[in-house]
């Protein structure tokens, strides 16, 4: 008798042990008496299905995602409102403008106790001037010289007036000279052991399925984080485990696909569980201007009323997302940059009545057939292409291919791997698809990106980015213009002129905005930003990190 | 002996084959890995940026030389078992990753495969004993309609029912997010927890295979003439069907067993990649779907040796059971 209890002891002690160790999915009290919330649950944290550790912030493709609460830049972007906050640097002056000078702030510490000054910031940058691959968002494409002239001050010099690089040196994350200064190979470097940064989160544990960070106490306004820990999971990015995780509550916080997410998560819980999904790039359908009839600008004009920008939002996009301005920008929250006399921000109705009377105005006649005819006389047939498994994007093709269709146009929709979707819109190898751009702070790049002929190829060459091949020296002029402008007024001025030329030289034809999903619940903790309250995107971190506070506090 | 010679020159003739087709097959996929990461970050709804693509490229430097030279350092490399810097967790070595997941994989296939084998072998067995009786037709018809259940649907609805609703399992990973890997008790018995559901799917489609192919061999060996005379003759039938039916029935399922074992090393990428369990197959996935060219070479690499030490194994194996191969090769 005494053998079998033993056993079943045992198993008993091995479940509870087991069932101890997952500890994932429990749920007990919130708040710390200290008015702090005990933890919140994050959904995954990058580096792959298998994550390594490795907290080098200059290694973004492979570094885990809580190197954003590890270590902070100089100033942190609202990227809803574009509006700098000051961080590591309390200010900065324009001296001229080619020199930027930033203000280092006082009474940081690293977290080994170290003092963090300007010798750090500038040791930062050098570190990427020196090795390249760690160059990601490309400071030294503008940058000339950084340098500390004091344990307070830092002074940038750029190589051309340097406004539209403010944004990027201001963005940089500044990690320890004490420390970097002896690292053998930063590229290599992995950081994984104890990581020192001057963020509020310090890595508290971590195996591949689960990343742990504890609050930092010593932070340098420690009053504003009151977070105690936040644990990210390793979950399946976004697939039918984590919606079902999501949907029972298990996330405070995650950013996923969710198809019908209210039905699928808000009315599962109707108190707590939210969603905010405002606009990232604009996407667009890319007309290849190197081909007849896309190079002719009175055609393409025509198509600007040919798309049901509606229908797509609310069937591709579950209505997730708004139609999108012709101007390039986003809208409503980028409209301070519109030109006034834009009417309806740009935005452009449904009138194929209005699109067939143009087209055959502009000599795109319809046969008796109803087919419509090129200049040539013979009916006007294309390809139009999607990556098979974007599902979304497929949907809105359907929803073009039909628009195009009841003007007369024979579209076939051909479904590549996105790998070769994406070579073939770098090499131009396509007559129509859709295509990303905008949707930044940096409005230089923007516009830059999409339609400047540097990032322009030649046909069967990879294009950086201009994958329409819009080639204009009249928008170059005005890019130039752009990226020197040194105040307000200018940076606006060339703003509204290129926002002018995509409304009439229609180089590519806005459809809707890519959403942000960003799920939150307000069970532990309150503060997200939200509709009402957009006081930073769903990718501001450090912005959000300092605004949560327990829930039921005021 | 002659036998055994030419098998073993035909394995390294397969294994230059395949190390040489190892080679070229990522060389000749389109798509760009730095691209391929970049693009993944930033997700379909953003721009990409080119300073990081170019970062990024950079970062794992461009191979060099001509397609011949990069071959004979690729020989040189895999002779050292050197296989790299992967791509998609740079600045982690291939050799780094594949140690992390080759013990998951190993293990739950490995056991589950022996296990399949196995139960499969003797219902298969048992149902061509009893052939044509209830035992057979409940035996045939349940794994021939298990087998057409698709996996993928089976696994979920094991989620499903045991994980999400009764909660008696963790629904995913190879153990849970506050458990630190390493020998301790805490962690194998968590692991353990963790390898019930995977296992339990496997070992319900797993014996399927087994049992049919061992049913069908076996009733067509209890056929032959051979059995007949046996039975003529007044041997036990029990006698006849363990020792002359089942000893020869079980041959081709040495063979397909011993490559599925070889298989191992590639991981069940389905099994793995639904219950996102830590293993090879769910890192050869993400190697493909990242262009991550070293990752995905030496998991390919391993996967084929795998195979083909295990097929030559059982080539030998084959020649020691059944004399007449060996006969039928030497003339």
């Amino acid at each position: 008798m005494k053998k079998p209890l033993r056993i079943t002891a045992l198993a008993l002690a091995v479940a509870l042990a087991a069932a101890g160790c997952t500890g994932t999915e429990q749920q007990g009290s919130t708040t710390t008496a200290d008015g702090m919330v005990d933890y919140l649950d994050y959904g995954g944290f990058g580096g792959g299905s298998n994550p390594q550790a490795n907290y080098n912030p200059y290694l973004p493709a492979t570094a885990l995602g809580a190197v954003g609460y590890l270590f902070e830049p100089l100033m942190v972007f609202d990227k809803y409102h574009c509006e700098p906050k000051p961080w590591l640097a309390t200010a900065y002056t324009w001296k001229d403008p080619k020199t930027l000078v930033f203000t280092i702030r006082e009474g940081v510490k690293w977290t080994d106790g170290k003092p963090f000054g300007a010798d750090d910031v500038a040791f930062s940058f050098n570190l990427l001037k020196q090795h390249q691959a760690l160059d990601s968002t490309g400071v030294w494409r503008y940058l000339s010289a950084v340098v500390a002239d004091d344990p307070r001050t830092v002074t940038m010099t750029f190589t051309e007036p340097g406004a539209s690089a403010f944004l990027l040196v201001s963005e940089l994350q500044i990690v320890p000279k004490h420390i970097w200064s002896t690292v053998s190979d930063p590229v290599t470097f992995t950081n994984a052991t104890d990581p020192v940064g001057t963020g509020s989160f310090t890595v508290k544990a971590f195996n591949p399925q689960q990343l742990t960070i504890a609050r930092n106490p010593n932070y340098w306004q420690a009053d504003k984080i009151k977070v105690n820990e936040i644990r990210f999971h390793n979950g399946d990015g976004g697939g039918q485990i984590d919606q079902l995780k999501l949907s029972r509550g298990e996330y405070d916080h995650n950013g996923m696909f969710v198809p019908d997410i209210k039905k699928a998560y808000v009315d599962r819980d109707p108190e707590f569980n939210h969603y905010w999904y405002p606009p990232g790039g604009t996407i667009s359908v890319y007309l290849n201007l190197t081909r007849a009839p896309f190079d002719d600008l009175a055609f393409r004009r025509a198509l600007t009323t040919a798309f049901d920008r509606q229908e797509i939002s609310d069937k591709a996009q579950f209505g997730y997302v708004k139609p999108a301005s012709q101007t390039g920008l986003i809208v409503p929250g980028q409209a301070g940059w519109l030109p006034p006399d834009i009417p309806n921000q740009g935005v452009l109705g449904y009138d194929p009545a209005k699109a067939d009377a143009d087209l055959t105005a502009a000599g795109y006649p319809k046969n008796a057939e109803g087919k419509r005819l090129g200049k040539d006389g013979k009916p006007i047939t294309f390809t139009f292409k999607v990556p098979g498994s974007w599902t979304d994007w497929v949907q809105a093709a359907r929803i073009v291919t039909e628009n195009l269709t009841e003007l007369g146009f024979t579209v076939q929709t051909q479904t590549p791997t996105p790998e070769s979707y994406e070579n073939d819109r770098a090499i131009g190898s396509y007559d129509a698809l859709f295509g990303v751009h905008g949707g930044s702070c940096n409005m230089f790049t923007n516009f830059q990106a999409p339609l400047a002929s540097d990032q322009s190829a030649p046909i069967g060459k990879k294009a950086a980015n201009n994958f329409v091949r819009w080639t204009d020296p009249r928008t170059d002029q005005l890019i130039q213009a752009l990226k020197v402008a040194t105040d307000e007024n200018a940076q606006k001025a060339a703003v509204a002129d290129l926002s002018r030329i995509m409304m009439d030289q229609v180089p590519m034809i806005p459809l809707w905005y890519g959403a942000k999903w960003f799920q939150y619940r307000t069970k532990k903790a309150v503060g997200w930003p939200s509709e009402e309250n957009p006081y930073a995107n769903p990718g501001d971190n450090l912005l959000i990190i300092t605004n949560l506070r327990p829930a039921g506090s005021s | 002996m002659l036998y055994f010679v030419r098998r073993f020159a035909f394995f390294v003739a397969t294994l230059w084959a395949a190390v040489t087709l190892n080679f070229l097959i990522p060389r000749l996929q389109p798509g760009d890995p730095a691209e391929a990461i970049v693009s993944r970050l930033a997700g379909r709804n953003e721009a990409i940026d080119p300073a990081q693509v170019r970062a990024v490229r950079i970062m794992l430097g461009a191979p060099d030389g001509s397609l011949l030279e990069q071959y004979v350092q690729y020989l040189g490399a895999v002779a050292r078992g050197d296989f790299g810097v992967s791509y998609s967790y740079f600045p982690y070595s291939v050799t780094h990753m594949i140690g992390q997941t080759l013990l998951w994989t190993v293990i739950l296939v490995g056991v589950t495969q022996v296990i399949s084998f196995v139960v499969g072998t003797l219902l298969g067995t048992w149902a061509a004993y009893r052939r044509n009786s209830r035992v057979d037709s409940i035996i045939t018809l349940g794994s021939t309609f298990l087998g057409t259940l698709p996996f993928f649907w089976l696994a979920l609805l094991l989620i499903y029912v045991f994980a999400i609703t009764l909660r008696w399992f963790p629904e995913r990973g190879g153990y849970g997010g506050g458990s630190t890997p390493g020998w301790s008790w805490l962690f194998v018995s968590d692991a353990i927890q963790h390898s019930v559901l995977p296992a339990t799917a496997l070992l319900i489609t797993g014996p399927i295979g087994w049992i049919i192919g061992m049913r069908n061999n076996m009733v067509q060996s209890l056929g032959e003439d051979h059995a007949r005379l046996a039975l003529a003759r007044g041997l036990p039938r029990r006698r006849i069907a363990l020792t002359y039916g089942a000893r020869l029935a079980i041959l081709p399922n040495v063979t397909g067993f011993a490559i599925a074992l070889g298989g191992i090393l590639g991981g069940t990428v389905l099994v793995e990649s639904v219950f996102n369990y830590p293993g090879m197959g769910r890192l050869l996935l993400e190697a493909v779907s990242n262009r991550d060219f070293p990752l995905m070479q030496a998991i390919f690499l391993f996967t084929t040796i795998g195979v083909l030490v295990a097929n030559f194994l059982a080539d030998v194996l084959y020649g020691v059971l059944d004399p007449r191969v060996r006969r039928a090769e030497s003339t």
